[in-house]
């Protein structure tokens, strides 16, 4: 007579205490914005006391006052930035990984370091040319500012990602298919790019991720017509001052999609991140 | 069917003359080709602002007082170096760095390790702990500006209030540590993935050699599991520390650099002397500097990383 | 279908300061099924590679048809390749791996739709059309990539150790399809393959390399009967053909105490060429096992596969010696059951059968 009951209680000692640790350090790092995002259903009084309020009647008032505050220029200033600058970083940067991986040129080593050694240069250290720069075509407080700069910014990091994946095709396959008779275009159409186009997609999320919680250039460059949500939220404490509960609201609106957007590609987004060490 | 018996000649080496094997100049521009546009546009974008900021270096001028812009040659590098706030914000920046890389890969690989086991809610708690990476910064200061550090209303003290701690203002009194709290919880994450992909791509069957073997689990993870993760470590560790050097949203909305100059970082502090003091010659030259410390800085840290990750990898 | 004439084909790899394939002279014939065969880094693989397109010809020529294909990339060939590890396409279903050369060249999707079919009904895989090469079995796999390949109706066929993923008993069964399937469809082909015994079995002609040099283009029967070294010699044949050095005696060559007699004609030869050792090779089938006159030896192991035996013998002579310089382990095969015990002296007998004669230091026949 099997006893398979017996066996899951052995293994119920050790196991747990992990399990545990694992709930407590979850729950833990993601307290701070689980408050954030209860903050901003709270009436004023209720965010402001001494001991804090966990228990509460919960109100829609803050998150209405914030969206009626005019946050929709920022969210489509924003949008527009993340997603233009992320398709100018795929198309510039696809056949950039492309030739530095199945085509290797000559210095590929030395021109992968320069690529990476641009993000190594602070930013702070150009802002104020840029700023002149940008003054004198006549981009300030234009989103196409940022779009460019937002491109330059995370191309280095896509490139990089999206050579792993490339070298991850065998070499196999694209022999087999230039012995099929298909020429280097066709090739990469057919065969390459539907085997990394999850690797592109983990690219572009992270992509996504950093230019929608870009701040330093977009507090310097814009005004109001440009201003994109993270300069939006900030100008909500100038304005606002000590409203913590409707600051709450439009903190949690602030990072809301992109939260959103890498918890359900969570995966595309580990994935991404191994640069091509997990399969 | 006929036999051929063919005897290997030696001879042939001798007059083998191999065909030039330089690729041609024409396929040598085609593989260029593609990845000259990235190129041109990062040149472009990055390298060319900097020079300006070189040659705003060598001016003294300052935005309040119009057409004062004149030469000035190295004297901006001479009062940045005699500049004891500046050395004071560098080492500020140092530590800033080195701190939230040290301690968020240790975070990390311990989240990593608790991670790499089924049980019941992992996807949940992994969904949660990557959280912290995905906030905006900005958004993520300010919730640790007020909700946690406040020291009326904030949770910190609340927490800590049982054991006798009173109210601390813990953002005036530990601005840098505050700081610091603010970015280990926003990388943590990152490194938690990246060792986490490092633990999973280990083969099994190494480990289980090593079980047979009569290995204790403390010097399997010793002798196996860190050598193996020592290059996604060191992956993220440069990664992240490219990221930190420029880290300004946290500085800016948790303490503005104070009180004085305690937790500002070079980021940050550039751009009060550029934006807040208008002084363009000053910034510039600051930036310049900071330019060359981060290149000399990561050149050696960057060598380190091509070795073990360049994509070339061996038998992973 | 055409006919190949490699002349004095050369690779090398760059970065490399030795040839990977050196001088290769090959005459194959329209319709011939020819094998490369050799140990690793003996150059076959790349002499394929070289005949595909995929590593270039750095001197001499390789001809296709009297054209001569230096310069030529491989889509403009007409070869069809079956790679090692299949190289099907994954995102793509079995059918459209298949039709994909023909996509490349413009046929019309009926016209492709038929030849994949009949490709399919030839192949057995009619019912896995619809189906991705991640949901196929390894043998289905490897029928995939021959489908891939027979589509095309190419004038060549290259196969690069086609059967070496599959289990043992696919393989025999896999090795009498293609061989069966190259006969109907009469494409001249060129395969490789580490394993000498699917060189025999399945080529019209084999060429033995080594160290990217050519050592012999026969047929099977003429590399077992005529090796032209002691190479060829050792590596036809399995288990492999027992070689040694032994002293030279009068009246023939000396092992232990025994003298293996050898022609007159063989011994003026010898002594013109003023050898006093010689290498001689004797196969497993020609050793006979007695009791009592024949060369002394001692059983080390016994190998009963049912049908025969092989019995595994060490000689005690110490002026006898293996090709390496050791001391020599001689192989007899014995159609009895349990022909002798482990640690047993037994005596070896030269049944009949033709002595090989090779240079102790070079190896060549004499």
């Amino acid at each position: 007579m099997s006893t398979p009951v017996m066996h899951k209680k052995k293994k119920f000692g050790t196991g747990t205490i992990w399990t545990v640790l694992a709930w407590i350090l979850g729950l833990g790092f993601f307290f701070p914005v689980l408050w954030m995002v209860l903050t901003g259903f709270k009436q004023e009084a209720d965010a402001y006391s001494d001991p804090p309020k966990l228990f509460f009647t919960p109100t829609l008032d803050q998150y209405r006052a914030v969206l009626s505050s005019g946050i929709g220029t920022a969210l489509m200033n924003s949008a527009f930035a993340t997603i233009v600058s992320t398709i100018l970083v795929l198309l510039l940067g696809i056949p950039a990984a492309f030739a530095l991986s199945l085509r290797p040129v000559k210095k590929t080593k030395d021109v992968l370091f320069f690529f990476i050694s641009t993000k190594m240069l602070p930013v702070v250290a150009v802002i104020v040319p840029l700023y002149v720069i940008v003054g004198d075509i006549g981009l300030l407080d234009n989103i196409w500012a940022l779009i460019v700069l937002y491109t330059a910014m995370n191309l280095p990091i896509a490139v990089w990602m999206m050579r792993s994946f490339f070298l991850e095709v065998p070499s196999e396959l694209l022999e087999a298919a230039s012995m099929d008779g298909a020429s280097l275009w066709t090739s990469v159409r057919e065969v390459i790019l539907p085997l990394v186009s999850p690797g592109i997609a983990a690219t572009a999320l992270i992509c996504t991720i950093f230019s929608w919680n870009e701040f330093f250039f977009a507090v310097n460059l814009t005004a109001v017509q440009a201003q994109t949500i993270p300069v939006a939220l900030v100008g909500f404490i100038t304005g606002e001052g000590l409203y913590w509960a409707r600051l709450s609201a439009a903190a949690t609106l602030a990072a809301l999609p992109v939260v959103l957007a890498g918890w359900i590609a969570q995966n595309k987004l580990v994935r991404g991140l191994s640069f091509g060490a997990i399969k | 069917m006929t036999t051929t018996e063919v005897r290997s000649t030696d001879a042939g080496s001798d007059e083998f003359v191999p065909r030039s094997r330089t690729i041609s100049k024409a396929e040598g521009w085609r593989r260029r080709g593609p990845l000259l546009p990235a190129l041109i546009f990062l040149i472009l974008v990055t390298q060319i602002p900097f020079l300006f900021t070189l040659y705003y270096s060598t001016q003294s001028w300052n935005l309040v007082r119009p057409g004062s812009q004149e030469f000035n040659w190295l004297n901006n590098y001479v009062d940045v170096f005699r500049d004891s706030q500046f050395r004071e914000v560098a080492l500020n920046t140092v530590i800033m760095i080195v701190g939230t890389v040290i301690i968020s890969v240790i975070l990390g690989l311990m989240l990593a390790l608790l991670l790499d086991r089924k049980f019941i809610g992992r996807s949940l708690i992994r969904t949660l702990l990557i959280t912290p990476f995905l906030v905006t910064p900005v958004a993520g200061a300010l919730i640790w500006k007020t909700a946690m550090f406040d020291p009326v209303f904030g949770l910190i003290n609340f927490v800590l209030s049982p054991f006798g701690v009173e109210q601390i203002d813990w953002v005036s009194r530990f601005p840098l540590a505050a700081v610091m709290t603010n970015l280990i919880w926003q990388w943590t994450p990152f490194m938690m993935l990246l060792i986490l992909a490092g633990l999973q791509s280990m083969p099994k069957d190494i480990a289980e050699a090593a079980r047979v073997d009569g290995a204790s689990a403390f010097s399997l993870f010793r002798e196996l599991t860190l050598p193996h993760l020592r290059r996604f470590i060191e992956l993220g560790a440069v990664l992240g520390a490219i990221y930190l050097v420029n880290t300004f949203d946290a500085v800016y909305m948790m303490t503005s650099g104070g009180p004085g100059v305690a937790s500002a970082n070079l980021p940050f502090y550039i751009y009060q002397r550029a934006f807040l003091g208008f002084d363009i010659g000053q910034a510039a030259a600051m930036g310049v500097v900071t330019v060359i410390a981060t290149i000399l800085v990561s050149t050696l840290a960057l060598r380190l990383i091509f070795k073990s990750f360049s994509g070339n990898e061996e038998a992973a | 279908m055409a006919a190949i004439t490699y002349k004095k084909a050369s690779c090398v790899y760059e970065g490399a300061d030795k040839l990977a394939v050196d001088s290769l002279d090959l005459d194959i014939q329209d319709g011939e099924f020819v094998v490369l065969v050799g140990p690793s880094g003996s150059g076959k693989s790349t002499a394929l590679r070289m005949l595909a397109g995929l590593e270039d010809i750095d001197g001499g020529a390789i001809e296709i048809g009297g054209k001569n294909m230096v310069g030529v990339p491989s889509k403009d060939r007409d070869i069809a390749m079956v790679f090692q590890n299949y190289a099907l396409y994954p995102n793509k279903t079995v059918g459209e791996n298949m039709g994909f050369a023909l996509k490349m060249r413009g046929v019309s999707t009926e016209e492709r739709k038929k030849k994949v079919a009949q490709a399919a009904e030839i192949l057995d895989l009619t019912e896995f059309l619809d189906r991705k090469p991640g949901k196929l079995s390894g043998g289905q796999r490897q029928r995939v990539a021959m489908g891939r390949a027979i589509v095309r109706e190419p004038q060549v066929f290259c196969m690069d150790e086609p059967l070496s993923n599959l289990d043992a008993k696919l393989r025999v069964q896999t090795r009498t399809q293609i061989a069966a399937l190259q006969r109907r469809l009469g494409t001249t082909t060129v395969y490789v393959t580490h394993d000498q015994v699917e060189a025999m079995t399945m080529g019209d002609r084999v060429a033995v390399l080594r160290g990217g040099k050519l050592q012999q283009f026969a047929s099977p029967t003429e590399l077992y009967d005529n090796p032209v070294n002691a190479f060829v010699a050792g590596f036809i044949g399995s288990p492999a053909m027992n070689l040694m050095t032994v002293p030279i005696g009068s009246g023939g060559v000396q092992i232990g105490d025994a003298t293996l007699p050898l022609e007159r004609e063989v011994m003026t030869k010898l002594a013109s060429a003023g050898l006093d050792t010689v290498t001689i090779g004797l196969r497993p089938e020609q050793l006979g096992i007695e009791h009592g006159a024949g060369f002394a030896a001692q059983v080390d192991l016994i190998e009963e596969l049912g049908s025969e035996s092989y019995v595994y013998a060490h000689l005690d002579d110490p002026k006898v010696k293996g090709l390496d310089g050791g001391p020599v382990a001689l192989v007899a095969r014995s159609a009895v059951r349990a022909p002798a015990k482990i640690g047993e002296s037994i005596s070896l007998t030269k049944l009949d059968g033709p002595v090989h004669l090779f240079h102790p230091e070079s190896g060549d026949r004499i």
